[in-house]
């Protein structure tokens, strides 16, 4: 993915294929991706061509930053055949922990808090799977950590610069550091708020429903690998089949996140000690 | 109810997890988690046996009473169908 990350600056076409792409929208098609920003960048990928980044004038190179780690990244991975998902995670004990949910879940400041506790971050917003061999590989964060200014507060990770003038987060440094090597996949957990602490393991029917959210992640690998429903319902199903998924239920208001980040490292620690 | 039934096997998509029988209606989106007896039913539905094929051989299976069986398997069948998986 690094390889295919590496970008020239120079003018994207406007169309993929004879397909146009207006500003503000993206398409991806083929072994082609094509994002026109209304701020003016453009970025074309097209499988052994590389990367083309159109910069407009004066362009912020932490905007630029954004946009290419987002969605461009995970549309070259969706075309590269790995499978990106909406998670952040962390790494214990050789494998990794994921955590997904909606924005405003907690999963950013869940893996900095638990870094605190002692656990490497893995990923934040985005986890590239490997799909391709028997264990589920993930591939290590291509992202930043980002965090509100309330999360770092509460998570002991270091703030870095603002991310951008219209974003009230900063980058950070997570408190036990990065993992960077590719990893197995030991369990995908869906984050929910509730008063008693607790991890459940979930059923297959479960597992399929859950696999359905709505993210653009979803949409670029369905768009590149040109699913149905019924090859998506498949695809989600062999996933479901190979990976461990858990719903972890936590008080989530600021006085009680390191309440809930020691629960979690303490789980995940006796899931690493069942293992062996 | 004496004729075959038969799965619509256009309509849906099929997989097994675990103990689990998962399928999607391909029209509506729905989830059916089919487990225990309702995976044993759906499994006993190959467009050969009929209904009263489908309540001897659970009858059989469970060593209860086809009749005692027969309004749960009614009601589950009726549902399959409203849900466009099976043809009666």
């Amino acid at each position: 993915m690094a390889r295919e990350m590496q970008f020239r600056t120079g003018t994207v076409p406007d169309n993929v294929d004879g397909r146009p792409v207006a500003v503000g929208d993206q398409l991806l098609a083929g072994d082609a991706y094509l994002l026109r920003t209304t701020s003016g960048f453009g970025y074309f990928y097209r499988k052994g061509h590389g990367l083309i980044v159109e910069q407009p004038p004066g362009a912020d190179p932490n905007e630029q930053a954004l946009w290419l780690n987002a969605g461009v990244y995970s549309a070259v991975a969706c075309i590269n055949g790995l499978k990106p998902i909406h998670a952040s995670a962390v790494a214990w004990d050789g494998r990794v922990y994921a955590f997904t949910g909606a924005p405003g879940a907690g999963k950013s400041t869940l893996v900095a808090a638990l870094g605190d506790c002692g656990l490497p971050m893995f990923c934040d917003d985005t986890l590239v799977l490997d799909l391709s061999g028997g264990p589920v590989i993930c591939l290590p964060g291509h992202k930043r950590l980002k965090l509100t200014p309330q999360a770092l507060a509460l998570t002991g990770a270091q703030p870095q610069e603002k991310v951008s003038s219209a974003v009230d987060k900063f980058f950070a440094v997570p408190a036990s550091g990065e993992v960077g090597v590719p990893l197995p996949l030991a369990q995908l957990v869906f984050l929910e708020r509730g008063e008693i602490p607790a991890v459940e393991p979930l059923s297959g029917g479960e597992r399929l429903a859950r696999l359905g959210e709505s993210h653009y992640t979803e949409f670029l690998f369905e768009q590149a690998n040109a699913l149905d429903r019924a090859e998506v319902f498949q695809q989600r199903a062999q996933l479901a089949r190979r990976v461990a998924m858990s719903r972890l239920v936590r008080p989530w208001t600021p006085d009680r996140v390191a309440q809930s980040a020691d629960f979690v490292a303490r789980w995940i620690r006796a899931a690493g000690k069942q293992r062996r | 109810m004496t004729g075959p039934i038969t799965k619509l096997t256009a309509n849906y998509s099929e997989t097994a997890i675990e103990d689990e029988v998962v399928l999607l209606n391909l029209d509506s989106g729905d989830f059916f988690s089919l487990k225990g007896t309702a995976r044993h039913i759906w499994e006993l539905i190959d467009g050969v046996r009929t209904r009263d094929a489908i309540l001897a051989e659970l009858a059989r299976s469970y060593h209860l009473q086809a009749e005692a069986l027969a309004p749960d398997v009614d009601g589950y069948l009726a549902e399959l169908s409203t849900a466009g998986l099976i043809a009666r």
